[in-house]
This record gives structure tokens, C-alpha cells and sequence, in this order.
């Protein structure tokens, strides 16, 4: 690729992932009596002001973090040893493993999120942020399992069977050789995920309710009155919303570039 | 990339610690989703509407009146129709950009921060934010183009492609960021092997990276695929089905029966009919992956 | 050098997550001997005036300990959240809100407590407006009270139009000679997306016909003239350019977003968008008129009602059973009515109340709509009509859009209406 051709490539990509957002930025700017004029006549962070301080959206932001960190964590922990099992230990139910985990996330959650609540509530985990994690999992763990999985194949068997003759269990070869190995796959499931949990409107209304407890949809879906909607402060929350997810990038971005490491031979 | 390797140790230890690094995984699955799922396909198998406050057995009547509602053909013709042109337009999308992400360039940082925007953005507030910019009498995307105001949402037609359209700005970042795992995941030397023998990158491109992430494309694809075909919250908050149920999915007409209607008993089989659907399609790619896989 | 930063991350939000228990169980041990209640509702605007509303009932009733939880406003997202729960048996809230049009399915369900003890039928009928009464009592039974109302009217512009239109003949052709003025204008405006509204914007039309959508026996009737007629003439107006074709994506704040833009002449809508209007920026502040539906006749037409009610949930026990009426009669009192008015804008259910001086003066517009709200008419009144909604919805969409025929989509209609009632019955 040469190099005009890929700024333009760059270019246009940011124009059509960034403009809405962008559009978005400055409606959160904009009066509301003017939202139907091509341009606004003048910006105001009153929206901004209302969603920060009339509405307790940093809680809300808090809580958010907290379900989406928790989930990303749990599915990690769980998800990136099951999946170095999948890929690299013999043993029998391996893809009746992976296609009953990918069965389970297939199922449409508005049809089980009835059953989902009895059974919250049976071991007391409704209405707690910790309650999201294991209805969030449904989602997420397959995802891990499944993307992880592709990861581990993709390491050199030889790493593996050194470690072994080295003197490493299979969890040690595990723990020291192929988990720092796959830091790149890790981190970018663990956007996936995070962003997955993040959004995730109908668990969260359905199991929380509590006011201080509440999640970044289902605080935005609040916001509507009967008939009015106010636009402009839904967008305003949007775009504080989207700030921690940059920020999360940003600070994953080293793991996701630094790809594999050297040395690790591809067959 | 042999899946697994004969070990060097003694056998049944390592079969043992293989149970114990996916029990847990296995636990959490069975605990939250098993349970859900038999309990829907129970209730697709009765007769349950809310408002006759009656409960009955019926079998498969349910599934039998499904074969016979054209409402179900429209839907699952909408669907199908949805994923299939979301999905290959997300690809053609995000397989450039992944290349893109992946080449050293100083506007790379920005790039990468960048493309997960629109995923980031819950899905209910970016369906009305493109929601706006469709507005017929002051949406930027009317103003934007040249010729008469077209009613985006309002008109049979355009109102999937709308749909569609929202659905690609918001998942291909996704699907972009699986297939970038899968190009870091080749190695630099075969490249720098292939440019020794003087092939053009193009060709490089065709015989050597496309064969090497088909794995990924695969992967992408198989999450893509199904996710799009349950597509809801998109749909719904652009149009909730309208105009006249033609961007209809399974999903909405699914949720419209249990959640409107309180048709709990054809609103789960809807739902098992959805499922059994994706069922299908990913037993294709798994298929398509496994032969990958050996 | 990560792996530590990672630990005491995880500890930290494991920490933090534990005050959120200990809090919970703190609350239950103040409690001690008082009844705990929950009201789940709809957050209504600036909290401080309901919040005084609440603070006055905990006054008047010690022994309660009052808790909210808001839900969204949208309809679909509450009823969701109801079916959901209240079908796996919850019993974690007791006073619920409940759409007009859910009364009968939740009372069939069981869900929702028989409250006629408390509010009998026939003081409900003597106290509130017809419409909302029919509404919540089923079978003879009170299952929920009416908090506050709404109704479809019509908003026009005093200053581009001569009067308030009575026929559809005058708003035509009033809309007509404001656009052949400014070009730029737009006709009428209203709700014509596939979704509730459309149903109301169309039974409207009927009603205004000389339709009636149920006959006598109680089963809905789609396939006559009348209704033709009024589908013919929403159909009409799209076609002949007196509402743009935009309608059909609209519902209530795209059509409001419009006229209060200024660029439109007619409104349908409910009357939340009259303060809108008012508001210090808006550009068609004092410009606005009010005034019911117009009709064939050039009788005032019947705006569809809506609105909200309070109901108990009957999984509940006698004791918080006890409590959550108590709730119900301090929120749906007059003078809750009362407040309810003056601080939120929310019709009172009471006819009684449009009269109270309060109103009359702080409020002048909400006394003004007396006559729209006694004239509203509730969406057919049988058990079926969320099973019906959906269908007649899409095939009203269809009319609208132009992709069929308003006499076929309502043979449709009628052909799967009846299908769904004669095998339910």
C-alpha cells in the first residue's frame, strides 16, 4: 500500500466511525430549543452541568466500571486456563465443550431473563452490582472461551512440551510459558468483553433495582420523561460514558500492539 | 498448528489438571444458562398467555401454528436478509481496516482509540443517535446529500438498509479488532521470506495472509453472524419493526410476543426457533473451523 | 511489576462492593417492627415536589418505611420489566404503575391485587372521569386507581391560521392556505411510525368518522365504513401533501420537534408538548392554540386516553397490602391531584379538581383541558387488546406507508383479530 493511499484509507475510516460521534459531541453541545436548525447559534455545557451534577451519573459511571471490571476479570480468570485446556491438553468433551459454550450464548436473553431472576433471587445475588457477573458471563465466557482458545492454538506446541520437559506442570507451563505469550489475545478479548458488559441494557434493568446501583443504559434510558425526551443531556452521558472505554484502550493499546513476542515460531 | 500435544508426563495427571482448568468454566455455563433454556423450551411447548391467566400443555402445536404464520416467514426473511448483507459488508469493512491497524504508521495510535467509538456507545443510544441523523426533516444525513429529502426510516426499503447501515458503523470495530488478534498472530518472517522472492504484496496478501487468517475470519464471521441474527435493540429503537413489519427481525417479533402480547408460550418458541436457527448456522463455521483446525 | 497493580485492583473493587451489602442490612435492622415499602414508579421531572408528596404520606404513617425505585418511561421497557419479574413471583415491590391498557391483563395474570375494599367501583365512578374508571375495573372489581391522565388534542398556530379548525374539510384547508403563504411550512404532523401511537392516531380518526372500534358485544370491529374512512383520510393526507411523508417515521417528539420549530402548522400530540411550546426559547411561544381533534361533523372529536394508574402487587402480604393502598389513596387524592398538576403538568383524574382555584389560576391550561379529557375515549376495552395492538398496528403501518390499501389492510386486520379472539375464546 502506498503512502496516499493509506492516509486516505485512514482518513475515511475516521470520517465514518468518528463523524456520528462527533455529531453526537456537539448535539451534547447544543441548545435544545435549536436542535432542529442546521447549526446551532451558540454551545452550552448546560447539558453537561445537569448530567454531572442534577443526575448522580458519576456513581452511575462507577457503577458501571465496577460490573464491567468484575465480569471482564471473572471471565478472564476463568476463561483463559479453560481455554489453554481446550487448546493444548488432551482430554475427552473438548469441542462439546466449545460448541455447548457457544449454544449457550446463543440463545435469544429475552426469553431467559425471566428464569435468569428466579434464580438471583433464590441465592440472594439480585439487586448486587457482583449479581451481574454470572448472567453477564452467559455472554462473555463463550466469547473468552472461543477467542482464547483460537489464541492458544496458535502458540507453538514446542513452548509447551519444553516447559513439560523442563519440569513444569501443565498449569505452571501454563502460568509462566503461554499466559505472558498471549497477553495480546488477553487484552483484546478483554476490551471485548469489557465493552460487551458495559453496554448491556436488559440484565441490568431486570436484576437491579435499587437506585444507586444503576448502570450507564439503564441511567441514560432514565432520563426520558413521559413524551419528552431530552436529547441533549442523553447526549452528554453518552459521551462521558465513552471516555472510560478510550481511556481502557489507550492503556491496552501496548499489549494489543505488541503482538507475539519474538522468537515464538510460528509451524 | 496440531491442536494437541502428546505429553511428555504421565497422562492421567494431565487429563486431570485439564478437568480442573475447565471446571470452572463449565460450573458457571451450566449454573446461569442451562436452567433458562430448559425452562423456555418447556414454555414453548404450552399454551400460555398471560391475560387467560390459563397454563396447558399443547406439544408442538406452537411450532406447527409457526410453519403455517407468514408473519414468522417475513421475519426470518428480514433477518436472514440483515445478516447476511450486514455481515460481508462488515468484513469488506473491517478486513482493510485490520490491515490498516496492523501497518506501523505515525496515525496508527489514533486510528486504534478511535474505531472502538461506536462500539462503545450503548447500543440504544447510538440506534437514536443515527435515528437523528435519519430524521427526514432535519437529520444531517438529508442535509448531507444532494436530491429530494428521502424518509429513511418511513419507507419500506430504506428503512432495513438504514438498520444495516447502524449495525456496520457499530460492529465493525468489532469484527476488525478480532481479525487484528488474528494478523499479529503471523509471523513477520514469512513475509520478509516472501519479499526476498520479490512477490508483490498484493499477491503476498492473496496466497499468503488471507489462507493464514481464515482462523480469524472464521471466528469473526461465526460471533458476527450470530449476534446479527438476533439483532434487537438497533432495530427496534430506528423503527420497532415498521414500516408494516418489513425490518421485522426474529428477535423482535420474538420480543413483541412475550413482552407485548404476554404470549409466553409462542413468544418462547419463537425464541427456540431463533435459537435452533443460529444452531444451524454456527454448526457451519464450526464445521469450516474445524477443518481449519486439524 | 503488572501483576500487583492488578491484586489490589481486584481488592479494591471487592472492597468496595461490600458496603453496598452492609448497608442493605442495616436499613432492614432500622426498619425493626415497621412495615417496608417499595413503590416502583416513573421519575416524573424534578424530584424535589414528589419528593414532598412522599415525605407528607411518611408523616401521616409512621409505621411505614418508604422506599422508590424509578423505572424508564417508556412503556414497552416498563411492561417488560413487570412481565419479567412479577412472573417469576417477585414480591420486592409493592405499589406498581400500570398503562391503561395492562389493567386486565395483570389482574388476569393474578399479579395485580383486587383492591375493591378499599376503592370501590362506585365511588370510583363518582369521583373520576369515565374513561380511566372503565379502565381499571374488571369484572366488577377495582384492580388499580387512576393517578393522572392524558389525552390526544390538537395543537395549531394562532398566527397562521383564522380559528381553530373543527372538520377535517377546515384543517385541510387551512393547513393549505398557510403553506401556499410560506412554502416551507408544513401541513399537519403527526404520529404515524408502527408502534402504540399509531393505533391511537388511527382510532382517532375513526372515532371521528362515526366509528366506534368495538360494537356491542365487546368485539373489536375493523372491516366498516367508518373505519375506512378514517384510515382513507390519514392515508389521504400524506398523499395530497398536508402532512409530510415524514409522519411516517414519527412519533410524539419528532412531530413536537418540528412544530415547536415552527414549521408546522397543525400538531397532533398529547398535551405535554403545550409547556414545551411555552418555554422562554421557543420560537412559537404564545403562538399556540389548543383545541379538541376535529371531527366529520364539526363535533369535537375524542382524543384516545392515556395515562397512568396505581395498582398492588398481589404477591405481597396483608400487612404491606394494608400499607400500599394507604400509599394509593394519599397519591391519588385531590389535593395529590392537585400537586401533581401544578408541579409536573399531569391531568388530574379527578374532574372535580380541573375546577380547584389552585389550578385554575397557576395552571389555567391543564383547567382548559377539562372538556378534552371528560371527551377522551380509552382504546378498546377487552382483555385481548395487547394481542390485537401488535396486529393492528402493523397492518395500519402499512396503510400509511402506502404499501396496501387501507380497505385490504383492514380486512387484514379483521381476518387476524378475529383469528386471535375465536381461538381464544
Amino acid at each position: 500500500m502506498k503512502r496516499p493511499g493509506l492516509w486516505l484509507a485512514t482518513v475515511a475510516f475516521l470520517t465514518f466511525f468518528l463523524g456520528p460521534f462527533f455529531w453526537q459531541v456537539l448535539t451534547s453541545l447544543w441548545p435544545d430549543g435549536q436542535l432542529t436548525q442546521p447549526l446551532p447559534s451558540s454551545l452550552t455545557f448546560d447539558n453537561y452541568v445537569s448530567v454531572l451534577w442534577g443526575r448522580p451519573f458519576l456513581q452511575v459511571l462507577m457503577n458501571s466500571l465496577l460490573a464491567a471490571s468484575l465480569t471482564t476479570l471473572f471471565c478472564m480468570a476463568v476463561g483463559a486456563s479453560a481455554a489453554f485446556a481446550l487448546a493444548k491438553l488432551e482430554f475427552r468433551g473438548r469441542g462439546l465443550l466449545l460448541a455447548a459454550a457457544l449454544a449457550v450464548s446463543m440463545f435469544p436473553p429475552i426469553a431467559t431473563v425471566s428464569p435468569l431472576y428466579l434464580i438471583l433471587r433464590t441465592v440472594g445475588l439480585r439487586d448486587t452490582l457482583v449479581g451481574l457477573v454470572p448472567p453477564y458471563a452467559t455472554f462473555a465466557l463463550p466469547l473468552t472461551l472461543w477467542i482464547l482458545t483460537s489464541f492458544f492454538r496458535q502458540l507453538p506446541d514446542e513452548l509447551y512440551r519444553a516447559a513439560r520437559v523442563d519440569g513444569c506442570t501443565p498449569l505452571g507451563a501454563f502460568w509462566r510459558v503461554l499466559l505472558p505469550l498471549a497477553a495480546p489475545g488477553l487484552a483484546t478479548t478483554a476490551i471485548l468483553v469489557f465493552i460487551f458488559a458495559w453496554n448491556e441494557f436488559l440484565y441490568a434493568l431486570t436484576f437491579l433495582s435499587s437506585p444507586e446501583k444503576r448502570t450507564v443504559p439503564v441511567a441514560i434510558s432514565l432520563f426520558a420523561s413521559e413524551h419528552k425526551e431530552p436529547w441533549g443531556e442523553i447526549a452528554a452521558a453518552s459521551v462521558i460514558a465513552t471516555l472510560p472505554l478510550v481511556v481502557m484502550t489507550v492503556l491496552f493499546q501496548r499489549r494489543i500492539v505488541s503482538g507475539l513476542t519474538a522468537g515464538a515460531v510460528k509451524e | 498448528m496440531n491442536g494437541t500435544v502428546k505429553a511428555p508426563g504421565s497422562m492421567g495427571r494431565e487429563r486431570r489438571q485439564a478437568y480442573m482448568l475447565v471446571a470452572p468454566a463449565v460450573l458457571v455455563l451450566v449454573g446461569v444458562a442451562v436452567y433458562p433454556i430448559l425452562a423456555a423450551i418447556w414454555l414453548s411447548l404450552h399454551r400460555l398467555i398471560l391475560v387467560f391467566g390459563e397454563r396447558r400443555w399443547v406439544g408442538l402445536e406452537n411450532y406447527g401454528f409457526m410453519l403455517g404464520d407468514a408473519r414468522f416467514w417475513n421475519a426470518l426473511g428480514n433477518t436472514g436478509y440483515f445478516t447476511l448483507v450486514a455481515v460481508t459488508v462488515e468484513l469488506l469493512l473491517a478486513l482493510p481496516l485490520a490491515l490498516l491497524l496492523n501497518t506501523a504508521f505515525p496515525g496508527r495510535g489514533i486510528l486504534r482509540a478511535s474505531v472502538l467509538v461506536p462500539w462503545a456507545i450503548p447500543t440504544v443510544v447510538s440506534a437514536k443517535l443515527w435515528a437523528w441523523l435519519f430524521n427526514p426533516d432535519y437529520g444531517l444525513i438529508n442535509r448531507l446529500l444532494p436530491g429530494p429529502d428521502i424518509n429513511w426510516l418511513g419507507v419500506p426499503g430504506y428503512a432495513l438498509h438504514a438498520a444495516i447501515l447502524v449495525d456496520v458503523w457499530k460492529t465493525t470495530p468489532f469484527m476488525a479488532l478480532l481479525l487484528l488478534a488474528g494478523l499479529q498472530g503471523i509471523s513477520e518472517d514469512i513475509y520478509k521470506a516472501a519479499r526476498v522472492d520479490g512477490a508483490s504484496r498484493w499477491r503476498s496478501f492473496v496466497s499468503m495472509t488471507l489462507p493464514l487468517l481464515k482462523p480469524a475470519i472464521l471466528l469473526a464471521l461465526l460471533f458476527r453472524t450470530l449476534d446479527a441474527f438476533r439483532v434487537f435493540d438497533a432495530i427496534f429503537v430506528l423503527t420497532e419493526g415498521g414500516p408494516a413489519n418489513t425490518t421485522e427481525t426474529l428477535s423482535i417479533y420474538a420480543y413483541k410476543t412475550l413482552m407485548r402480547a404476554g404470549n409466553f408460550g409462542y413468544g418462547s418458541t419463537l425464541s427456540v426457533m431463533t435459537f435452533l436457527c443460529v444452531v444451524g448456522l454456527s454448526l457451519v463455521y464450526i464445521r469450516l473451523l474445524g477443518k481449519e483446525g486439524r | 511489576m503488572r501483576r500487583p497493580l492488578i491484586s489490589v485492583l481486584v481488592l479494591g473493587l471487592v472492597l468496595w462492593t461490600l458496603p453496598g451489602c452492609r448497608r442493605k442490612k442495616e436499613e432492614a435492622s432500622v426498619a425493626g417492627g415497621k412495615t417496608p415499602l417499595v413503590f416502583k414508579y416513573q421519575p416524573l421531572g424534578d424530584p424535589v415536589a414528589f419528593r414532598e408528596l412522599l415525605a407528607d404520606f411518611e408523616r401521616k404513617n409512621p409505621d411505614v418505611v418508604l422506599s422508590t425505585e424509578a423505572l424508564p418511561n417508556s412503556s414497552d421497557v416498563a411492561h417488560q420489566f413487570f412481565l419479567t419479574s412479577l412472573e417469576g413471583g417477585a414480591d420486592d415491590f409493592d405499589v406498581l404503575v400500570v398503562d391503561v391498557v395492562w389493567v386486565p391483563e395483570f389482574a388476569k395474570a393474578g399479579w395485580i391485587a383486587d383492591i375493591s375494599k378499599a376503592f370501590p367501583p362506585e365511588v370510583l365512578r363518582r369521583d373520576f372521569l369515565s374513561g380511566p374508571v372503565e379502565a381499571v375495573v374488571v369484572d366488577g372489581k377495582t384492580y388499580a386507581v387512576p393517578w393522572y391522565v392524558d389525552v390526544g388534542v390538537l395543537f395549531y398556530r394562532k398566527d397562521l391560521v383564522p380559528r381553530a379548525p373543527r372538520t377535517y374539510a377546515e384543517l385541510e384547508q387551512f393547513a393549505r392556505e398557510a403553506k401556499a403563504k410560506d412554502p416551507r411550512l408544513q401541513g399537519y404532523v403527526w404520529q404515524g411510525r408502527q408502534y402504540e401511537g399509531l393505533n391511537c392516531n388511527v382510532f382517532e380518526a375513526i372515532w371521528g368518522h362515526g366509528g366506534r372500534v368495538l360494537d356491542e358485544k365487546g368485539r373489536l370491529e375493523l372491516d366498516t365504513e367508518q373505519a375506512r374512512a378514517g384510515l382513507d383520510y390519514l392515508r389521504g393526507l400524506i398523499a395530497s401533501g398536508v402532512s409530510p411523508p415524514g409522519v411516517t417515521s414519527a412519533a410524539e417528539e419528532e412531530a413536537r420537534r418540528v412544530f415547536q420549530s415552527g414549521q408546522a402548522v397543525f400538531m397532533r400530540n398529547w398535551p405535554y408538548a403545550w409547556e414545551e411550546a411555552q418555554k422562554p426559547d421557543s420560537p412559537i411561544r404564545g403562538k399556540v392554540g389548543i383545541t379538541p381533534l376535529p371531527t366529520v361533523s364539526g363535533e369535537p372529536g375524542w382524543g384516545t386516553l392515556g395515562g397512568w394508574q396505581l395498582a398492588v402487587n398481589a404477591h405481597v402480604s396483608p400487612k404491606r397490602k394494608d400499607a400500599a393502598e394507604r400509599l394509593i389513596a394519599h397519591l391519588t387524592s385531590p389535593e395529590a391531584n392537585v400537586r401533581m398538576a401544578l408541579s409536573y403538568g399531569r391531568n388530574p383524574p379527578r374532574p372535580s379538581v380541573y375546577k380547584d382555584p389552585r389550578l385554575v389560576e397557576r395552571v389555567p391550561f391543564i383547567a382548559s383541558l377539562l372538556g378534552m379529557v371528560e371527551n377522551a375515549r380509552p382504546r378498546p376495552v377487552t382483555p385481548y387488546y395487547n394481542l390485537l395492538s401488535d396486529v393492528l398496528q402493523s397492518e395500519f403501518s402499512a396503510a400509511i406507508a402506502g404499501i396496501r390499501p387501507p380497505e385490504t389492510a383492514l380486512k387484514q386486520a379483521q381476518r387476524q383479530v378475529d383469528h386471535l379472539t375465536g381461538q381464544f375464546e
